[in-house]
């Protein structure tokens, strides 16, 4: 039986089934919420073994077996097209969200509509995994406004507090137009081609690589970055993440900006517009899509963000905002990994880069949740976020502490933990392709380096008055926190093992030097 | 059977470490005294100070955390790790390529580690000794790190197994290139690495954190007893390793080929020939150093740094670079 349906079922399930189980009370409703995602969790492990095993692209027809249409010789179906680099990241959306769920049980305990609170998070863990498992264009936008919705929503799900609405507005005003300028992007590839199916359009584009297509890629690029968090357009996330209650920061900052961003990026770069193809394309003289000039623009903006975003965080006196600040210095980071990722397309450096920048988007999803959780627990038993009156915690809440320490110094990359792996392949391919951008990486992680280095002054420093009665948070916080940071300290004392194991062939999957993606479509249909 | 001969192989090397660099500093003390007219105490003083230290109590304040009774231990551990890559008159013990960075890293760790302490110990003048410390630490790594990358890097141009680990500076040495630019070159980072050095073991100019008269000790104002003594021991420990880098780069030659013994024996007569030769580039960046010079203030330091011996560095590397670079003919 073909499980990568249940991948939707069951969240969906659970969202809509939540709010007729939760008349049964608090209890029934947050035990289901934990199941339900501890479910999916299960589920998106299964299907990354199997993918990882057999080193196949999985496919899936919604309707039919195939997505060949009567009378027409193309797909016109919806299909869900999954390989190592989707079922990676659904893995880690379901590992993130079911141990924030878990959180959430005692940080939200004094909120009031929980209800509805779990219905939201299922159906953002839910727009997540749409997006990652998608093969269908439109789909994919489809699940990416039911991610945006969601998180809109749960970022100003405190309705009382100023700063919620403040940010939920701001977010929803320019997130809605970025999701314009995706579908429009939409709009035009089906207008010019007409098929919705990205492997499909893969072969479209490269037919006609038409005026029209590189408009469209503009638009969806232009929108991706937006939902990233890039630095000209990243205003929108160092609000939300302040605002939103901590379980949900942790899930935007770990999840969000990189499903609906980063994720789709690569996607739509590597899925549809191949820069291998399009190479080949030109080799022969025929019309193509110059691929140098996109991973350049791409490569620029993840420079800018990597300043920006670390030199920024330097700055706060908001432990949150802090947080989220650096969340845009390493989306930085992976930008600049998939950027090198193209332009240096088929070369060692290239593959290098692109296998870092998958590592890091595991290994930020996991750091940036910790963090977040650490913030929120900070936030429940001291209640402030401002670093200026917090000081000395480590004498009140020592695990927090610890969770912090280790948090900090993996994300600042630190080699016994698993933050070093992953920068020193960003740095290592940039160093291969062009130093300058080595040296840009490395002072972007000075500024981190210096940011996390103040925090710490505020966990051990003297203690002030504001921190004497503090106490360590409940078990349900603890717990998801000290997962963590077991978690964080084995990958980091085996990170070039789960670099050859898994995040080498995750990105060769992604790269698709063969074409794969397409070829896997072709077979699937029962082509050539 | 390999990792059994590593760790009895680090054992002995923290051993006789331990063991050389306390003797060092009774040494010193005994040099410094004798500068200025003392009797000074007797040579095996370190080591009395050492046992009386660990046997006294250890006071913890009462506005302390947990770190500060965990640090003095991590320190103590990362001066250990750093012996297993620090060249003692042969290789590192864990050489492989590209282990110079772990030995950089692990050399900030154990002053990012007494900051930790220092910050945990919930005191005013432990803080300030901390912060100098860390603006020390910016300003002192730059200039070396700049320094040690462009040796080795030429060195990896002279065909070598391993690059970049600190086992190729005893395959082949800087003087050797020969080129007149090249030893210019390596005499102007002989220099810099001179300064480093009396700044990494903070002696006359860059006693800034601990400053005794000026912040009462700085980061170690609050420690005592055991927590102390391991930490003396730590930084003796740090104090050979970074002296047995500067050794290591610019005066690498051994004596064992010249009196042809090989095996067991030569490794035994490069140590002992390593640890004089340690003893003497201490000699003048510490003893001469700390007798000869008072202390800068923390601005001056950091200037010092930055606007001399930065500069200095950047001198000497492109000294080093040009002849292999082809800029000219």
């Amino acid at each position: 039986m073909n499980a990568l349906p249940w991948l939707i079922i069951t969240p969906l399930f659970g969202a809509f089934s939540m709010p007729i189980l939760g008349l049964l009370g608090r209890k029934v409703r947050e035990y289901w919420a934990v199941i339900i995602s501890g479910f999916t969790f299960a589920i998106a492990a299964r299907i990354f073994y199997s993918i990882w095993k057999s080193n196949e692209i999985l496919l899936y027809t919604l309707g039919d077996v195939t997505p060949i249409g009567k009378g027409v010789n193309f797909p016109i179906r919806i299909i869900w097209e999954v390989d190592l680099f989707g079922a990676l990241l659904a893995l880690t959306v379901t590992f993130v969200s079911f141990l924030a769920i878990v959180y959430s049980l005692g940080y939200m305990k004094d909120d009031s509509g929980l209800d509805k609170y779990y219905t939201l998070v299922l159906v953002l863990e839910l727009g997540m995994l749409g997006i990652v498992i998608t093969g269908d264009i439109f789909n994919f936008y489809v699940f990416l406004e039911i991610m945006s919705i969601a998180s809109y929503v749960l970022v100003a799900f405190r309705n009382d507090t100023w700063e919620g609405i403040e940010a939920g507005i701001k977010y929803m005003f320019v997130g809605s137009l970025a999701s314009s300028f995706i579908l429009l992007g939409i709009a035009l590839l089906y207008g010019q081609y007409g098929t919705l199916t990205m492997a499909y359009l893969a072969v479209k584009v490269a037919e006609n690589p038409t005026l029209v297509s590189r408009v469209a890629l503009a638009f969806l690029i232009g929108g991706l970055l937006f939902k990233s968090g890039a630095v000209p357009v990243h205003m929108w996330l160092s609000d939300a993440h302040p605002a939103a209650p901590s379980s949900i920061s942790a899930m935007l900052s770990g999840l969000v900006i990189k499903v609906g961003g980063v994720y789709a990026i690569a996607r739509i770069v590597f899925g549809v517009f191949n820069p291998g193809l399009h190479e080949y394309l030109k080799a022969l003289g025929a019309p193509s899509i110059d691929v140098n000039t996109l991973g350049w623009a791409i490569i620029f903006f993840g420079c800018l963000t990597l300043i920006v975003g670390n030199a920024m965080a330097v700055i706060q006196t908001d432990m949150k905002r802090l947080f989220a600040f650096s969340s845009v210095g390493q989306i930085g980071y992976i930008l600049l990994g998939i950027g090198i990722g193209v332009v240096a397309y088929g070369e060692k450096a290239g593959e290098i880069a692109l296998t870092g920048a998958v590592y890091h988007i595991v290994n930020h999803a996991v750091i940036k949740a910790l963090l977040f959780f650490v913030a929120g627990a900070v936030i429940h038993q001291v209640g402030t976020k401002n670093l200026n009156e917090l000081s000395g915690l480590a004498r009140r809440m020592p695990l927090t502490t610890l969770s912090f320490l280790i948090g900090a110094a993996a994300i600042i990359g630190l080699p016994p933990l698993n933050g070093f792996a992953s920068k020193w392949l960003i740095y290592e391919s940039s160093a291969m392709y062009n130093p300058i951008l080595a040296v840009i990486a490395v002072v972007g992680t000075v500024f981190s380096l210096a940011a996390y280095t103040r925090v710490l002054f505020t966990f051990l420093g003297i203690e002030s008055e504001r921190v004497k009665t503090a106490t360590e948070p409940e078990k349900t916080m603890l717990i998801p926190m000290l997962f963590l940071v077991v978690i964080i300290i084995l990958m980091g004392l085996l990170p070039w093992q789960i670099n050859e194991r898994v995040m080498l062939p995750v990105a060769k999957m992604l790269e698709q030097l063969k074409g794969e993606y397409i070829m896997a479509l072709i077979k699937f249909i029962g082509g050539v | 059977m390999n990792v059994l001969y590593t760790t009895v192989g680090l054992i002995g090397v923290y051993l006789y470490v331990s063991f050389v660099s306390l003797l060092w500093d009774g040494l010193d003390r005994k040099l410094v005294a004798r500068m200025q007219r003392r009797v000074g105490p007797p040579l095996l003083q370190p080591f009395y100070d050492f046992l009386k230290l660990a046997s006294k109590e250890s006071i913890i304040p009462r506005d302390s955390n947990k770190m500060f009774e965990v640090s003095p231990i991590l320190a103590l551990a990362a001066s250990i790790a750093l012996l297993a890559y620090t060249p003692i008159g042969f290789g590192p013990i864990l050489a492989t390529k590209g282990d110079v960075v772990v030995f950089i890293y692990l050399l900030a760790l154990i002053a990012f580690i007494r900051v930790i302490g220092a910050v945990s110990s919930g005191s005013p003048y432990a803080q300030i000794g901390a912060q100098r410390e860390v603006i020390m630490l910016a300003s002192r790594e730059a200039p070396m790190m700049l320094g040690l990358f462009v040796i080795l890097w030429r060195l990896a141009k002279l065909d070598v197994e391993k690059p970049f680990s600190l086992e190729t500076l005893y395959q082949h040495n800087i003087w050797e290139i020969g080129t007149p630019l090249t030893i210019v070159g390596s005499l102007v980072l002989l220099i810099v690495f001179i300064f480093w050095l009396a700044s990494e073991i903070e002696v006359g100019y860059f006693n800034i954190p601990e400053a005794e008269t000026e912040v009462a000790e700085g980061p170690m104002a609050e420690y005592s007893g055991r927590y102390l003594a391991l930490f003396k021991l730590s930084s003796s420990l740090k104090e050979f390793a970074s002296a047995s880098l500067v050794v290591a780069i610019f005066f690498p030659w051994g004596l064992s080929q010249y009196l042809g013994i090989s095996g067991m024996g030569a490794m035994l007569v490069d140590l002992i020939f390593h640890t004089i030769k340690v003893f003497t580039v201490l000699f003048i960046s510490m003893s001469l150093f700390r007798a000869i010079t008072g202390r800068l203030r923390v601005t001056q330091a950091v200037n010092l740094f930055w606007s001399r011996i930065l500069p200095a560095s950047i001198v000497g590397a492109i000294l080093l670079a040009i002849d292999i670079l082809g800029v000219i003919a």
